[in-house]
């Protein structure tokens, strides 16, 4: 990946999930803190098709947990962010915020 | 012993689909997320809701899962497809050259050279059913992790095929009964999907035996 990438909108908002999460942020958890923030529907397959995308380009890490019972003896993934997810989340932000500068959205546009 | 509710289990078939679908590294924290949630859900809301969640998350899953898989790698899951098409060709081509040549050759003078013909031609569904799976097998093999995707596309673009040919006769001749023979167009589909759900589950299982 090249400093000149940007993440896509969920792309960043799963970012931001993982961080607010630190050592917590598997499946369940990523999912929940996002519907909670954001109010809107997600799935987990959606969590984890990004989750999957942004570990290929190098943005986040994962490692395996312990099975446990109340996960039919299966075990978590937990998931992190790398420097590079870091930079990324960053660059995207300051983007999106040079964008908005100046403008009043809600009184100009509405 | 004591025996679990059967309500305390995730829907069974939601539950064996989804790690088909999934990439191998993914479908066990997968299964376990759905799992978890289920059972949260179900102690709160009910089985039936629990299930109707799992079952609406397991779908959505797999299709979020497979249109990533595709969008990951769009140009080789076209080319599985395409090959497993001509492969498709080639495959089916193959037993009625084979056995009538053999008939032809060896048994024309033979007696029951008729009876041996007529069970060939009766035979050539069968041959090209496992010719079907044969084909899922390869394209599967060919299509590491995404198994699934490239069987079910290849199965859906004959099965679209098989429809428009019945069209296009029945609206040339009007002759209604060709639909009738439509769901047996669909058989040579399913076999190639069995075919590579086959291989994704062996696959499947030889990844978890050796994460364990």
């Amino acid at each position: 990946m090249t400093d000149r990438d940007y993440l896509g909108e969920f792309e960043h908002i799963v970012i931001l999930a993982l961080l607010r999460l630190t050592d917590r942020a598997y499946g369940v958890t990523v999912r929940r803190e996002i519907e909670s923030r954001t109010k809107r529907d997600v799935s987990i397959g959606a969590v984890y098709a990004t989750l999957d995308r942004l570990e290929k380009k190098g943005y986040v890490k994962s490692w395996r947990g312990e099975p446990t019972p109340e996960r039919g003896g299966r075990a978590k993934r937990f998931f992190g962010v790398t420097a590079a997810g870091i930079a990324a989340a960053n660059r995207t932000q300051q983007a999106f915020e040079s964008m908005v500068e100046g403008l009043d959205l809600i009184g100009s546009y509405s | 012993m004591k025996r679990r509710s059967p309500s305390s289990e995730p829907p069974r078939l939601a539950a064996w689909i989804v790690p088909l679908f999934t990439p191998a590294e993914l479908s066990e924290a997968i299964l376990g997320d759905l799992h978890e949630e289920y059972l949260q859900l179900r102690l709160k809301a009910g089985g039936k809701a629990a299930s109707r969640w799992y079952n609406r998350h397991a779908l959505q899953t797999i299709v979020k899962v497979a249109a990533s898989g595709f969008r990951g790698a769009p140009l080789s899951t076209t080319i599985a497809v395409v090959g497993g098409f001509l492969l498709l060709r080639f495959v089916h081509a193959l037993p009625d050259k084979f056995l009538l040549a053999i008939t032809d050759r060896y048994l024309m003078f033979w007696s029951g050279h008729f009876q041996t013909y007529l069970w060939v031609l009766r035979a050539l569904p069968i041959e090209y059913f496992l010719g079907s799976v044969l084909v899922g097998f390869v394209v599967a093999l060919a299509a590491k992790g995404r198994e699934m995707i490239v069987t079910l596309t290849l199965g859906f673009i004959l099965c679209a095929m098989a429809v428009a040919a019945s069209v296009w006769i029945v609206a040339i001749t009007g002759d209604t009964s060709f639909l009738w023979n439509v769901p047996l167009h669909f058989t040579d589909p399913l076999a190639i999907v069995i075919g590579g759900a086959v291989v994704r589950r062996h696959r499947s299982v030889g990844r978890l035996v050796a994460s364990a």
